[in-house]
């Protein structure tokens, strides 16, 4: 990326520096110390918390911040019998990575065919997909939740309920792809007809291999979403423990009131579902940019 | 003003002062407002006449090909794929007969007795035998399956209108003595020509079933009277009309229309800020970082998008217990005396809004810092230059170079991004739950609540679903004008083949 | 010890049971759902696993218990009843919606005189809508009372003077004066009414209240003068409070409040304000039997869910939960007498009104007000415009019952 190429060059102008430019490089520095301050502290004090230990301290609120002892009780309550976490943490894992496939799948089929082909009824579709879109999400909730019962995917079948509804509806999420394959140069496509490829073969073995960091991007994003999915969740899971992701059951520690003094133990349950995701996150944060980048400017 | 609102000339726009300019600029963008609202109304409009047209077309060559067509063309009006079984394409003629098949097999053991109730919504009450209850009509699967079956039916109309154009055309081709694609041709084309086909019904399926279909639904839901008091399957609803959108809109009667202008205004406010603040910030930032000679660029950027990789129910949550009236912030600053009384940062209204807005800020600058470092870098350096050797400071830089540049490319994203504000659930719920409450909003609206957490304490905590239905119509309305606004008045709406 | 306990009572309980059961000519053994609040999963599977092996005709049924809080179990019932519970908990204010709802079935007619006899009054109240009983009554402790650190707070009978110590200590008053629940301890004490006459369907029909009045506006002034404490903070929950002088709460939170105190834990009835005792309500949990399709899986529910409020599984429920009971019988036994947080708890219910039926809007409605006097709209008001306030309160409310 272009960034490394300027930094780079930073070294060697720096000996011209003036003396205003370097003041004006410290007042930067200070002021991006303190909003990395700002950011970093609630997570900080998040995993403070999470070694606070329920039996000795009381698991409620506190108003002070460093434990007065540090202790990993809470971390083995979250994985002992007496408590659901590692089902949860399980059924979340099941719906972000099958999610992760399937969704990728449907959002590359969906951008590509209206990027790349002309065909009848495809503006149809895209203002149809604009027009969907322009509801709010949570309006349609208790249809939904009758349509996945009638399909018995409700309670029990929950996980599997709340698969489809992330699926099913994925396709309105095309844009940013659709943005992606829009930039890759159409004469590659004729080249390869012309040379006898069909158009499945042209996705499969020209389009991919391009399509690397769109590909990393849409999974990425598929698979962080389920972690945070509390209102449909629960909707959907109400009455069966077993079938809970980790917000809603996480959730209800903190909004029940049979669970007093689980703040700390929500607060190591929020650290072990944030340490994965983040390091995903951090690893793959390069696609995620240019992602974005990309959606953004091409809308 | 001088200029009033006629177009001026290029020139006449240099000669203006920066302050003039904006004005001017302004001035357009009210004048064409109206303009782009009538351009909205008339392309709508052009669509509904050209649908028209379609139909009444297609209907009039309907009835030419049964006069013209041969005995199977006009068998196949009756039985699908008879005109393509004639000619010889089995695989074509078994999948219509099989979608007719089932389709019939479907409409008349399930989708009928639902489709034929659609009109009073159920008549059967529930009664009890003995003290058994026996459940009569179900409302809501009456108004839920009667809307499948209509759309399987849609879906049926068009196979058979396809099935007779085919048959038509495999007529006439056979005639001509072309050649009439095999099944295993037609199997081929599926990955070939007919690729998009493949590609689409899946997700399209699904899109209808699970999105369109629920929105349907539930703007059928605004009609009826389904609410706490008629709630299926113990109790029956029924169509009202504009009962609802009344009671929501008009001010002499109820409450509700004060609530709704409340949350309404809010709902802008907060969706301006959250989008325009981040945005202005996240640019700062950006800039900062990506200046020369500023170290570990990598390593600021990675502190602030880790926000977005954690859960916000993790982190919202916890931010919302440090802002409380005990929380650690008051805590700490009553300890250090730099406050007598804890701060209302959650039981005022006007301070609730501004926390939010301040703690959304903390949420959205990754966003707009990431976006705005990749355009950033597009911008030619030697714009600078010269604007450096024509004596600019960098304050004049910024606003003369990098501001219009932005806004320019990424005019699409603040639509994009004002439009999810309006609808930020997450932010809301987690922080405040709309709290705190007034007695001038009707319940159970608070000052913070968005048009979206409105809706949704509506739908589960007083299970007004018919109210919530004509929230969810406002908020589409509001988001629908918005963009048509936008994208009717910025240059920026580009050609799509553009890019290939 | 526990098993021991309830397998001692389960035989204890036989006899009890049998002379219920035989009434019944047919068993059951289909399946059963019930949901109970999250603490109570462990309690009540070895409470039905009693009831089982006292009932030969119930021995094949199977019966799930899946928790729900009480507070979400209306919400879910009324989402979808038929995916519902069979059986379910919960907390009593929610009664008229779940009938209205139709997520109630009445209670057998064979049991309505048991039950009347076998429990306190104020729960059987709480059960009834109209002349219908629609709900076992499971608890009877669900009201509030004042905890506080013997430490800080010097004289706990006045709340003027808990909340000078407190401030004095740099401790926090903590109570949830916006909901409407905690709120009705200022304007019940200060002899207003608020209650709402409900039929037998679950609708609303009448709604009785005076608060704008003399007696409102001197409870709408207490709680203004209480919000204006910097020691002052709007919640009720122990375990999210961090720095607790005096906390009102309720019985569930006494083991947490035993632990943030220590030696300095104590419990009593509400102090006075304003010269006046603080009232509020007395609050039930009650246990319901949504409708049926079938008569054998309806009269199941009911000897199940009878079973499961009855007395002695009520004592055994207190022995496990500390949940205190409103079974007449129950009542008496030693350890619930010597409590500390039950007896505060009686001595205010004697203060108190059995709570009734209000509607949702209600709730938001005491929030509203509640919010605003926390914000300090009011501190500079006359006495003329705060009743011009609870005029406008006193109407929205009226307002509820016009529909």
């Amino acid at each position: 990326m272009t960034q490394t190429n300027r930094s780079s060059r930073a070294p060697g102008s720096e000996m011209s520096l003036s003396k205003h430019e370097r003041n004006t490089n410290t007042a930067i520095y200070i002021v991006l110390s303190v909003i990395s301050a700002i950011w970093l502290l609630p997570f900080i004090f998040l995993v403070l918390q999470s070694f606070r230990s329920y039996l000795t301290e009381n698991g409620g609120m506190v108003n002070y911040l460093i434990p007065k002892k540090f202790s990993l009780d809470n971390y083995q309550f979250l994985f002992s019998s007496e408590c659901n976490f590692f089902t949860w943490y399980l059924n979340t894992l099941e719906i972000a990575a099958i999610c992760a496939v399937l969704q990728t799948m449907i959002v590359l089929s969906v951008s590509y065919a209206l990027s790349r082909m002309r065909f009848r009824g495809r503006r149809l579709i895209m203002n149809l997909i604009l027009v969907l879109g322009m509801f709010p999400g949570f309006l349609t909730m208790i249809c939904l939740y009758f349509l996945l019962r009638t399909l018995g995917l409700t309670q029990e079948g929950a996980i599997p309920g709340l698969i489809l509804v992330y699926v099913a509806s994925s396709g309105m999420g095309y844009y940013i792809s659709k943005g992606f394959f829009d930039t890759i140069p159409k004469s590659l496509d004729e080249s390869a007809r012309i040379d006898g490829a069909t158009r499945f073969q042209v996705f499969l073995s020209i389009i991919m291999p391009l399509s690397k960091p769109i590909v990393i991007y849409t999974a990425l994003m598929a698979f962080m979403a389920p972690w945070a999915d509390y209102v449909y969740a629960s909707y959907v899971a109400f009455g069966k423990p077993d079938s809970f992701n980790v917000a809603v059951g996480l959730f209800r520690w903190m909004v029940t009131k049979d669970y007093q003094g689980y703040f700390t133990r929500f607060c190591a349950g929020g650290v072990l579902v944030s340490v994965p995701i983040t390091a995903l996150f951090l690893v793959l944060q390069r696609y995620y940019v240019e992602g974005v980048t990309g959606g953004a400017v091409k809308g | 003003m001088a200029f009033g609102t006629k177009r001026i000339s290029d020139l006449e726009y240099l000669g203006l002062s920066p302050f003039q300019r904006f004005l001017y600029r302004l001035t357009c963008f009210l004048v064409s407002l109206p303009g782009a609202l009538a351009r909205g109304v008339e392309n709508g409009a052009k669509t509904v006449a050209r649908f028209l047209k379609i139909v009444w077309r297609e209907l009039a060559d309907l009835v030419m090909t049964f006069v013209n067509g041969d005995a199977y063309t006009r068998l196949s009006y009756l039985i699908m794929g008879a005109g393509n079984a004639a000619r010889g394409q089995y695989l074509r003629a078994a999948c219509f007969f099989l979608a007719q098949a089932a389709f019939n097999v479907y409409l008349f053991l399930f989708g009928w007795p639902y489709l034929s109730k659609l009109g009073t919504l159920g008549t059967v009450e529930t009664t009890k035998v003995g003290r058994k209850t026996v459940y009569g009509d179900n409302s809501f699967f009456i108004l839920l399956y009667s809307l499948l079956t209509i759309f399987l039916i849609v879906l049926f109309v068009y196979l058979w209108h396809s099935n007779i154009r085919q048959s038509r055309k495999s007529y006439e081709m056979k005639k001509a003595g072309k050649h009439l694609a095999t099944a295993k041709e037609d199997l081929a084309s599926l990955l070939d020509g007919q690729f998009h086909k493949t590609l689409l019904a899946l997700p399209m399926a699904g899109i209808t079933a699970f999105t369109f279909l629920p929105i349907v639904f539930m703007i059928l839901v605004a009609f009826t009277n389904f609410d706490k008091t008629h709630q299926p399957p113990g109790k029956l609803f029924t169509w009202v009309g504009l009962d609802n959108f009344r009671e929501m809109f008009t001010t002499s009667t109820s409450r509700y229309a004060s609530t709704f202008s409340e949350v309404l205004t809010w709902t802008l406010i907060w969706a301006f800020f959250a989008t325009f603040l981040n945005y202005f910030l996240g640019m700062i930032v950006a800039i900062m970082i990506n200046k020369k000679g500023i170290r570990f660029k990598k390593m600021w950027r990675t502190i602030l998008v880790m926000t977005i990789a954690i859960p916000q129910f993790v982190s919202l949550l916890y931010v919302s217990k440090m802002f409380a009236s005990d929380g650690l912030i008051n805590s700490y600053l009553l300890k250090w005396g730099w406050i007598k009384t804890p701060l209302p940062f959650w039981t005022k209204a006007s301070w609730a809004r501004i926390t939010i807005i301040c703690i959304n800020v903390w949420i959205g600058i990754p966003y707009a810092m990431l976006i705005c470092t990749g355009i950033l870098m597009n911008i030619p350096a030697d714009l600078y230059e010269s604007a450096r050797i024509d004596g600019a400071n960098a304050f004049q830089a910024y606003v003369k170079i990098t501001l219009p540049y932005m806004l320019f490319v990424t005019g699409p994203y603040l639509l994009t991004s004002f439009i999810g504000n309006i609808n930020n659930f997450n932010v809301i719920y987690l922080l405040t739950q709309g709290s705190p409450k007034g007695m001038e909003l009707e319940s159970p609206a608070g000052y913070t609540d968005l048009l979206i957490t409105w809706l949704y304490k509506m739908t589960v905590d007083n299970t007004e679903y018919r109210l919530a239905a004509v929230i969810g119509i406002a908020v589409f309305v509001l988001t629908a004008v918005t963009s048509l606004i936008v994208y009717n008045s910025i240059p920026s709406v580009r050609n799509e083949e553009d890019f290939q | 010890m526990k098993k021991f306990l309830s397998m001692l009572l389960a035989v204890a309980m036989l006899l009890t049971v049998c002379a219920f059961s035989v009434a019944e000519t047919t068993g059951f053994d289909g399946e059963i759902k019930v949901w109970v609040a999250d603490a109570a999963v462990e309690f009540t599977k070895a409470q039905i696993d009693a009831f089982k092996a006292a009932n030969a005709e119930y021995a094949n049924m199977t019966v799930t218990v899946e928790p729900m809080g009480e507070g979400d179990a209306a919400t879910a019932m009324i989402t979808d009843v038929e995916s519902g519970a069979d059986i379910y908990g919960f907390a009593q204010d929610q009664l008229s919606r779940l009938v209205a709802a139709g997520a109630l079935e009445e209670v057998a007619p064979d049991n309505v005189p048991l039950v009347t006899a076998e429990n306190d009054a104020g729960s059987v109240a709480a059960a009834t809508l109209g002349d219908v009983m629609y709900a076992y009554p499971l608890t009877s402790d669900n009201g509030y009372f004042l905890y506080y650190d013997k430490s800080v707070v010097t004289d706990p009978n006045t709340l003027e003077t808990i909340i000078a110590d407190c401030e004095k200590a740099g401790k926090g008053f903590y109570m949830e004066i916006n909901s409407g629940w905690y709120q009705t301890a200022f304007f019940f004490g200060a002899g207003c009414t608020l209650t709402y006459d409900v039929n037998n369907e679950g609708s609303l029909v009448a709604c009785h209240c005076d608060y704008a009045s003399e007696n409102g506006v001197k409870a709408l002034k207490a709680m203004i003068s209480v919000a204006k404490s910097p020691a002052f903070s709007n919640a009720s929950s122990a375990s999210n409070a961090t720095n607790i002088g005096a906390i009102v709460d309720g019985a569930w939170d006494a083991k947490t409040v035993q632990e943030k105190l220590g030696d300095n834990y104590a419990a009593t009835k509400l102090p006075t304000v304003a010269g006046y005792q603080m009232g509020g309500f007395g609050g039930f949990k009650l246990l319901g039997v949504k409708p049926q399709t079938d008569d054998a899986k309806l009269a199941a529910c009911d000897a199940l869910a009878y079973y499961l409020a009855s007395g002695d599984v009520q004592a055994a429920r207190y022995d496990a939960l500390q949940w205190g009971p409103s079974n007449l019988e129950a009542q008496k036994l030693d350890a619930i007498q010597t409590n500390a947080a039950l007896s505060a708890l009686a001595a205010q219910l004697s203060h108190c009104v059995g709570q009734g039926q209000y509607p949702n809007d209600y709730w938001s409605l005491a929030t509203a007000l509640a919010d605003s006097v926390i914000a300090g709209e009011y501190d500079n008001y006359t006495d003329e415009q705060l009743l011009e306030v609870l005029q406008t309160f006193q109407d929205t409310a009226i307002s509820y019952a016009a529909n």
